[in-house]
């Protein structure tokens, strides 16, 4: 939201600097997220009169005399076609910039220069388009003669030296009055802390309750108004008015440049109308065509229904979209007809254009809820329903209409009004004390600085020793509870004035999951692994890549791109993913390692009803020029790591089936995987004949092995390539029960034992022979034709 | 013959089928031919299906409980040079630290929760606009990959509030890896890191929050800061603010120049009774705020999406 510093200064009253303003917005209401320094867009641009205007024949142009001010008249050569003898138009003089290029990386400069090869012109009588005012190029702007004269500067007519603020909408989401200037202005008063209670009388002005009523008004069109339930409308003016005359849009006028100030552009002079007091208000006004409302609905006069959408119905909207409506959407019916959705867009039935010689002005509230979701299905994301969305209360919805019909009062007079309004704002009142109040913010402000803080953004306030009774204004929804009342006197006198305390410092516990996973990085690092941190979401094909099925992911529905569709389910093809890019820098080898948390639908939900969550690391170890059983390397790094934690690892086949069954290592066919004891997805990318699962105490922990061929084809790896992934949550549950080391002299020798069975086998049989010794492997051999390897231990005894 | 060679015949005999289309009436040909294609795709995908089978068939086993191939010398790990740790985890760890010392517990995020957590206990009414200035992902079953590290508020106000009666105060910090629906740029990522605090006492004060934070961001830094809030809107905060600190000279600072560091505010009463807690006779504060820009600012790094890339050029530099 943008707000015009010219604008607000004239309803409050603002004796700091802008400097100190913007600062003081920015600590006591909202996050001000730039300013937008105009104060010089306007230089050198004069009101001027056009005292000759001759046509230059066979040309569209005119030579034109205007008096800027001084004494001499200046030549300028101008095509537009409304340019006349005795008008007065803004001159853009020679060395200013064309205001609707300062924001261009190269502003256009306006210069002297001869037309045709002889016609000197110099500077250049500006349209609408140019003063950035709008998209208007179908002629230059004209001044109102009653409100310049030739010479005067454009800026300072129509108050254009200016800053606009630039508002976080979010931080605003619970105060619809701050989405009017009014609103706005009344915060600002609060802020500086001026004396007194913000007076409304400056805003009477413009906004004057009218003691019209009904029986006053010359009815000649009505109007019935029905709200089927007061949840969805709370409040809903519809005021008619009947033309007797044109509106003349002749003049450039301050409406127009508050609208271009807040961004929005003039479209005629209903709309505008409407645009301009829903910035001063955050009421939203909408125009039906009267005539083309009682033709829909096929009624004698206007009958306003509004009413939920049923199953089926469509609207063509203004845009010309037709939509199908949803059953939560809001729609405006004459009669049972829809002709609206209310509070996104009018429909196109009704739409008012330059015959329309009747209108319905509405004026209404509707069910924030309601339009929430009316914005997202349709995708309607104007000012209008940003303003609704906010949950704009009904209190002010009579005067705004009265307001508007004001401003079209040169076209059109009031017909007739009806005002239903089921569901009265009622003002909150809350109970608090001082003590509450500074017990929360630790502060000792007394009572009186609180009571003058609160009423000063009009809250009444009465006092009975120490305990105050407030009574929010109408306009302030967001006001609920006593916290909320402590809100306005901590935000009002500036949370920067309260004292930092420190409390107690308690003693803490430690978190033995984090604190492993610290551990774990240290012990990796020194390892010479490289820690990454990749993306929870991955692609499809990711997954297929490395062998796994989607359906076992929790899918994203509403991702950024089918790159990160799928919740993933283990560490290691992401892992993969990245040795590719690493591989192609390239480095010849690495480890890379990453501990994360990761989600299976086969693991179902907690006692908490969400997915089952676990902890887990994965580690990948690529070598491009390398040769040898990768999977060792992988193995080395897994042990160590383990050893540091006091972990001792044993690695056990994967190749059994659903009994526990070795199956043999050499088959390979396709049965065999399928029969495969899957612990989990985990193990997916790996291959089974050159894949372990760790165990420790008994424990499975974890996984490791070399990739499928096809799966390292499919990332496009070198061959030496192997990894692991391990379970943290049982790890965590082995660091507790660190073996005891032993001490005193030691008898060492090394053994070597002649076996056709498996290192496991054999190393079983050693510790057979040696108990409790410690046994460490040295080397295995196997000459070639051999049935036999020769395994050498270590033992220490 | 084996299953490769079958499936090849097959597709050669299909090959066949398709000169056949020249018999069939003109108006039939087109679903003929969409028959036929459909056959021919499936036989293809059966026989990359055999292919890729073949291919890792042809891996031959290993004694897996061995620590070292058969004549193969034992692996060692790499060099300690070689490694690194992530910027964001080492940083993450010191801020959890400072926490620690400061008498915290630390409670890690989840990073699949639903929508009760993320929003409901937090006093977001239901549908209400504030929800979607959260940009969350949603699974097909309604899941939300949080979208800030309060998803944990209420589960961590349940865990400890035994601690309120035996006359203690719940302090716990929860790190965490959170997501928002946000194209990615060189400022903004879709997948970053938050650490939430939360403290309820019985007599605790905006002042003690304000203190709290000005003391973690100066341990943090090493240096005295200046602090400045400004007023902001959470629903399950009352009164909400956001919290700022001037830009530390030694990073690059000029005066007056404060970034926003994160969100914060005293507890609201209704998130408090949803967890057990009596707001009457306990209050409480709790803040917010992303790690990845604190590790930006601290290490002068410019681009948020180095973090994920996996990259070692970037992550050797740790």
């Amino acid at each position: 939201m943008k707000i015009s510093l010219n604008w607000l200064k004239k309803y409050v009253d603002i004796k700091v600097s802008d400097e100190e303003l913007v600062r003081l917005i920015g600590a006591r209401l909202v996050e001000v997220e730039g300013v937008i320094d105009e104060t010089h867009k306007y230089d050198k641009i004069y009101v001027v009169r056009v005292e000759s205007a001759e046509k230059i024949p066979e040309t569209h142009l005119t030579l034109c005399q205007i008096n800027v001010g001084a004494d001499e008249l200046v030549q300028v050569v101008c095509g537009a076609p409304n340019v006349r003898e005795g008008m007065l138009a803004a001159w853009i003089a020679p060395g200013a910039v064309v205001p609707a290029s300062v924001k261009e990386d190269a502003p256009f400069v306006i210069g002297k220069r001869k037309m045709l090869g002889r016609y000197e012109s110099n500077g250049m009588l500006a349209g609408a388009d140019e003063l950035d005012f709008g998209d208007d190029h179908s002629g230059i702007v004209e001044i109102d003669p009653e409100e310049a004269r030739p010479g005067d500067l454009l800026a300072d007519v129509f108050d254009l030296n200016d800053s606009i603020l630039e508002i976080e909408n979010k931080s605003l989401t619970h105060r619809p009055d701050c989405f009017g200037l009014i609103g706005f202005a009344r915060e600002v008063f609060g802020i500086l802390g001026n004396e007194g209670e913000f007076s409304e009388e400056e805003l009477s002005r413009d906004l004057l309750e009218p003691k019209m009523r009904r029986e006053f008004l010359h009815v000649e069109k009505d109007i019935k108004i029905k709200i089927s339930d007061p949840k969805i409308c709370a409040r809903y003016v519809g005021l008619v008015l009947a033309k007797h005359g044109e509106i003349k849009k002749k003049y450039l006028t301050f409406t127009d440049t508050v609208l271009a100030k807040a961004g929005m552009r003039p479209v005629s002079p209903i709309v505008d109308a409407t645009n301009y007091l829903m910035l001063l208000t955050g009421q939203p006004l909408h125009a039906f065509d009267y005539d083309k409302f009682v033709q829909v609905g096929g009624t004698e006069t206007a009958e306003v229904n509004v009413r939920l959408a049923r199953e089926g119905e469509k609207l063509e909207l203004l845009d010309e979209k037709e939509i199908e409506l949803a059953p939560f959407d809001i729609v405006i019916c004459s009669g049972d007809t829809p002709v609206a959705l209310a509070g996104a867009m009018g429909g196109k039935s009704t739409e008012v254009d330059e015959n329309t010689k009747n209108i319905i002005l509405e004026s209404a509230t509707f069910s924030l809820y309601n339009l929430r979701k009316t914005q997202m299905r349709h995708g309607i994301f104007s000012e209008a329903i940003t303003r609704f969305t906010k949950g704009q209360p009904g209190y002010q919805a009579l005067a705004v209409a009265l307001k508007c019909a004001e401003l079209l009062k040169d076209g059109f007079k009031f017909a007739t009004i009806a005002d239903e309004y089921p569901d009265e704002v009622v003002p909150s009142v809350i109970k608090i004390s001082t003590e509450q109040i500074n017990g929360l913010l630790g502060t000792d402000y007394s009572e009186e600085l609180i009571s003058k803080t609160i009423k000063s953004v009009n809250f009444e306030v009465s006092v009975r020793g120490g305990e105050f009774e407030v009574k929010a204004p109408l306009w302030r929804t967001d006001i609920h509870i006593p916290e909320d009342v402590i809100e306005e006197v901590g935000r009002l006198l500036g949370y920067d004035n309260i004292l930092p305390t420190l409390p107690l410092h308690a003693t803490s516990s430690r978190n033995k999951m984090w604190d492993l996973k610290t551990r774990a990085r240290e012990i990796m690092a020194s390892f010479g692994a490289n820690e990454v941190l990749t993306y929870n979401f991955v692609s499809e094909k990711l997954l297929m890549k490395a062998g796994l099925s989607a359906e076992n992911s929790y899918k994203i529905i509403n991702s950024i791109s089918p790159e990160l569709q799928y919740v993933r389910q283990s560490i290691v093809p992401s892992l993969l993913d990245k040795a590719f890019v690493n591989q192609k820098i390239p480095y010849d080898q690495f480890a890379l390692f990453e501990i994360n948390k990761v989600y299976q639908k086969a693991w179902g939900l907690d006692a908490e009803e969400v997915p089952v969550e676990k902890m887990q690391m994965g580690f990948v170890v690529a070598e491009r020029k390398s040769v040898g059983t990768a999977y060792y390397k992988a193995q080395k790094f897994a042990t160590e790591f383990l050893r540091k934690l006091g972990i001792s690892a044993e690695y056990v086949s994967v190749m059994r089936d659903y009994d526990g069954n070795m199956i043999s290592a050499n088959r390979g066919k396709k049965a065999d995987y399928d029969s495969i004891m899957i612990p989990n997805a985990v193990i997916m990318p790996f291959e089974p004949k050159r894949t372990a699962e760790i165990f420790a105490n008994g424990v499975k922990i974890g996984v490791v092995g070399e990739f499928k061929n096809s799966v390292r084809r499919n990332f496009k790896l070198a061959e030496y390539l192997a990894g692991f992934e391990l379970d943290f949550d049982a790890v965590l549950g082995l660091v507790a029960m660190k073996k005891v080391g032993k001490f005193g002299a030691r008898e060492k020798l090394d053994e070597t034992v002649e076996t056709a069975g498996t290192y496991a086998e054999t190393l079983k049989k050693m510790q057979e022979k040696y108990p409790n010794a410690e046994i460490t492997p040295v080397s295995i051999y196997q000459a070639e034709g051999s049935e036999t390897k020769n395994m050498t231990f270590h033992v220490e005894n | 013959m084996d299953e490769l060679e079958k499936l090849k015949l097959e597709l050669k005999n299909l090959n066949i089928e398709y000169a056949k289309i020249k018999t069939v009436a003109p108006e039939k040909r087109g679903e003929f031919g969409r028959e036929l294609n459909a056959k021919k795709n499936e036989i293809l995908a059966k026989i990359a299906a055999e292919e890729e089978r073949l291919l890792d068939t042809e891996a031959p086993a290993i004694d897996v409980t061995a620590p070292m191939g058969v004549n193969e010398k034992m692996p060692e790990v790499y060099p300690v040079f070689q490694g690194s740790k992530h910027p964001l985890m080492t940083e993450l760890d010191r801020v959890t630290g400072i926490y620690q010392a400061m008498g915290f517990d630390v409670v890690e995020s989840r990073q699949l929760d639903d929508e009760f957590h993320m929003f409901d206990s937090l006093n977001f009414a239901k549908e209400h606009p504030a929800r979607d200035g959260y940009d969350t992902f949603r699974t097909e079953e309604g899941l939300i990959p949080p979208a800030h590290t309060s998803t944990m508020q209420h589960r961590v106000l349940k865990a400890y509030r035994d601690k309120l009666k035996n006359g203690g105060e719940i302090a716990v910090v929860v790190p965490g890896r959170v997501f928002r629906n946000e194209d990615v740029d060189a400022t903004h990522e879709h997948t970053f890191y938050q650490c939430e605090g939360v403290y309820v006492s019985k007599n605790c004060t905006m002042g003690d929050m304000l203190g709290i934070l000005r003391e973690f961001f100066e341990k943090y830094y090493e240096q005295k800061l200046n602090i400045r809030t400004q007023p902001g809107y959470f629903p399950f905060t009352e009164p909400s603010l956001e919290f700022l600190i001037e830009k530390p000279k030694t990073l690059g600072g000029k005066k007056g120049d404060f970034l926003e560091m994160l969100g914060c505010g005293m507890i609201h009463p209704n998130v408090l009774k949803m967890a057990g807690i009596d707001p009457n006779e306990y209050h409480g504060f709790a803040w917010g705020g992303g790690i990845d820009r604190l590790v930006m600012l601290k290490y002068g790094l410019s681009d948020v999406r180095n973090f994920e890339s996996g990259n070692l050029n970037f992550l050797k530099e740790f």
